[in-house]
């Protein structure tokens, strides 16, 4: 009977650059762990949300292939080098194309993904070319989160229109922002369907973080 | 704030109370919640200021914790009629909200679930589930597997939450109210027990107060609830939560937990180009189910246990709410029927004869063809069957059937099982009256607590002593008033 499940493709885009070192890569770390956690004990998430993880420093990279949950393993992730947004936004594009199921005429097919994206500087390679290699695929939601001084809003906004900004990058700001992520997650594991071709309604931000408008 | 500040709050009534300020506080879509100190009592805040200064969303809030409140008896200014006793029933079934906080903004305060629908330590070697409430998906869906056996269950103990849960349902529906978002996110259930509870009450349809504007959760909203969404609030082709919509959640709730399947979820597609659209169909305007008896275009290739393997009440109630009530709301079962049905099913419960079943128990069908549904165990030896008959009023003699059971050894058997006016809901006493033994090759019905029961031969039968169950014999539960007259059919 499990055929019958559609899965909810997640992508956390997530920037590795040489500015991420230290305590705010940690933070990413330990978010991930706790974002893996918070989801096994949600029994929707875990019974439809399937997660995948690309980094991106000077090159980007699919470092954790979309994955049931009780099967994940949290990447090996370090930082170090630029900030190849670009780079990561094409990746991204690929990887929904291979993974994420359409639907045919016999076969149920995923939701539209779930993306989130975090980086805490300009990119250092061509945005344009990723922002176009993504317009090619179906996306649900992007979430573009904007972490320290060095974001740049105005950029981001050219990715998608839900910006959110958190003015710092200390270990507390990013434990919230995956927190957030958690709970984005669960809600739209939840609510997927009540209105086909509506934007999934995100719980509120957590304090501290500014949505761009 | 910093998490863990304690806050305080003040109610309707000039009290106040503590909670527990949580950055990441628990939301759902209307609401957040916080904890008192002591995790005795929630205190829910709106998401949305606007709804919180809604006067006409505060009235109906205090009209629910205040006359339409069954958990608080009349006396204590709950609902009119309620007893201590049934309060005290239906305070183990509900999480009612029990105050209004009028300050830092409005309110409510319910009680914290009881603690068996929390999971435990070792509810799960593969996940850390303690502290987790015990929605009703952890057990319907394929999350089973991950839980401990000793969490999850049998046929048996899901069918009595089933009757539970009908019976919490049907209460608001007498009052009139709606739960307006009945899902396996709002009930939760420990199947160990078959217990359930009903939460998130304040969202509430309230008969002449301003509605809530709840859609509900996906696989439970009523189709064609979801099939108007579109349209304006205000629109009178839009269908809104209520009483009808109640009667398609709760048949939902019922079927994944004696299936662990959802009725409408199948093989079909029904927009091969967007997944979210093809749900919007399957769910809404297009929705078949999976075993609608004319239509298989949604069955799944790989049924075996289907409504055919309950009784017939209760398939018959299937098909009315899933065939003909699917797009016809008025078609659509009540919660007294289902309570009703369930019982009479819960009285047909045999234990399975194969004691590697997963299930347990299962209810029998046909007396003539006694095999379990789920492994395919036959039973053997003789079946037994009560039939117990209430004396029609002011006939002396003539009798209509009023119930029956299938009998299995240490059966227990209540008030309801004595006396023609006694039933078995929130008002019947539980005590056991008698039980069956099966002693010495022979079948007995063994007089626990009742007064007068008389034999086949019209002798009383004392207490501690027994009637022997033989084919073709009857006698009077009790030769008191309103005593049933007990039937034995062997087959």
């Amino acid at each position: 009977m499990s055929d019958y499940i559609r899965r909810l493709p997640v992508y956390l885009l997530l920037d590795c650059s040489g500015s991420m070192s230290g305590e705010p890569i940690e933070a990413v770390k330990q978010g991930i762990k706790t974002l893996i956690t918070e989801l096994k004990g949600d029994p929707q998430a875990l019974e439809t949300a399937f997660l995948s993880i690309i980094t991106f420093d000077s090159s980007a990279r699919q470092t954790s292939p979309l994955t049931e949950l009780m099967l994940f393993k949290e990447p090996q992730i370090q930082a170090g080098g630029a900030t190849a947004l670009g780079g990561a936004l094409k990746v991204l594009a690929d990887c929904i194309k291979n993974e994420v199921r359409t639907s045919t005429a016999t076969q149920k097919g995923d939701w539209k993904p779930l993306v989130f994206l975090m980086t805490d500087g300009a990119p250092t390679d061509n945005l344009d070319d990723g922002i176009d290699a993504l317009r090619q695929v179906s996306t649900g939601n992007i979430i573009a989160c904007g972490a320290g001084a060095n974001a740049n809003a105005n950029t981001l906004k050219k990715i998608t229109n839900n910006v959110l900004m958190m003015n710092n990058l200390t270990a507390g700001d990013m434990a919230q922002f995956f927190a957030w992520v958690s709970s984005s997650i669960k809600a739209s594991s939840k609510s997927i369907d009540a209105k086909p071709g509506e934007a999934i309604e995100l719980p509120p931000p957590p304090q501290g973080f500014v949505i761009v408008p | 704030m910093v998490s863990g500040t304690v806050l305080s709050a003040v109610l309707d009534n000039g009290n106040t109370i503590e909670y527990v300020f949580t950055a990441n506080a628990p939301r759902g879509g209307m609401k957040h919640t916080f904890f008192t100190p002591d995790k005795q009592y929630a205190v829910q805040f709106f998401n949305d200021p606007r709804n919180a200064a809604d006067p006409r969303i505060q009235d109906r809030i205090r009209t629910i914790v205040g006359i339409y409140n069954p958990t608080i008896s009349e006396a204590d200014g709950g609902a009119v009629g309620n007893t201590e006793k049934t309060a005290g029933y239906f305070r183990q079934r509900f999480c009612w909200p029990i105050a209004i906080v009028r300050q830092p903004q409005f309110g409510i305060v319910c009680p914290t679930y009881p603690q068996n629908f929390f999971f435990g330590a070792d509810a799960s070697t593969v996940l850390n589930l303690k502290g987790k409430d015990k929605k009703s998906n952890w057990f319907t869906g394929r999350n089973r597997k991950y839980l401990s056996p000793g969490e999850r269950g049998n046929f048996r103990t899901m069918l009595g939450t089933a009757i539970g849960l009908s019976r919490t349902v049907r209460r608001m529906h007498q009052a009139g109210l709606a739960h307006s978002d009945l899902s396996c996110n709002n009930v939760l259930i420990d199947p160990r027990t078959g217990a359930s509870v009903v939460i998130d009450i304040d969202s509430l349809v309230v008969p002449n107060k301003y509605a809530p504007e709840v859609v509900g959760t996906r696989g439970y909203i009523a189709p064609e609830v979801l099939a108007t969404l579109g349209m304006d609030f205000n629109d009178p082709r839009r269908a809104l939560p209520c009483v009808q919509t109640d009667l398609h959640a709760l048949p939902v709730l019922i079927y994944e937990y004696l299936f662990f399947r959802h009725p409408l979820i199948g093989p079909k597609i029904y927009d091969p180009r967007d997944a979210e659209h093809d749900d919007f169909l399957g769910l809404g305007e297009l929705a078949t189910f999976i075993e609608d008896p004319k239509d298989t275009s949604n069955r799944p290739p790989d049924l075996n246990v289907t409504i055919q393997s309950l009784s017939k009440g209760l398939e018959e109630l299937f098909v009315r709410a899933f065939v003909k009530g699917l797009h016809d709301p008025s078609e659509r079962p009540t919660a007294m029927e289902w309570e009703r049905e369930l019982l009479r099913a819960w009285d047909k419960l045999v234990p399975c004869a194969n004691p590697q079943c997963e299930k347990k128990w299962f209810i029998l069908r046909d007396p003539l063809n006694p095999v379990c549904p789920f492994c395919k165990t036959r039973m053997h030896g003789q079946i037994t069957q009560l039939i117990f008959k209430s004396e029609m009023r002011g006939r002396k003699g003539v009798y209509r059937d009023k119930s029956e059971a299938v009998v299995y050894d240490t059966m227990p058997l209540y008030d309801w099982h004595v006396f023609s006016n006694v039933h078995n809901d929130e008002k019947a006493n539980t005590d056991i009256s008698a039980y069956i033994a099966y002693y010495n090759g022979m079948r007995l019905l063994v007089n626990k607590n009742i007064d007068g029961m008389l034999s086949p031969s019209g002798r009383l039968v004392p207490k501690g002593s027994a009637v022997e169950l033989k084919n073709a014999t009857a006698f009077k539960m009790t030769g008191g008033e309103n005593g049933l007259l007990c039937e034995v059919v062997v087959s």
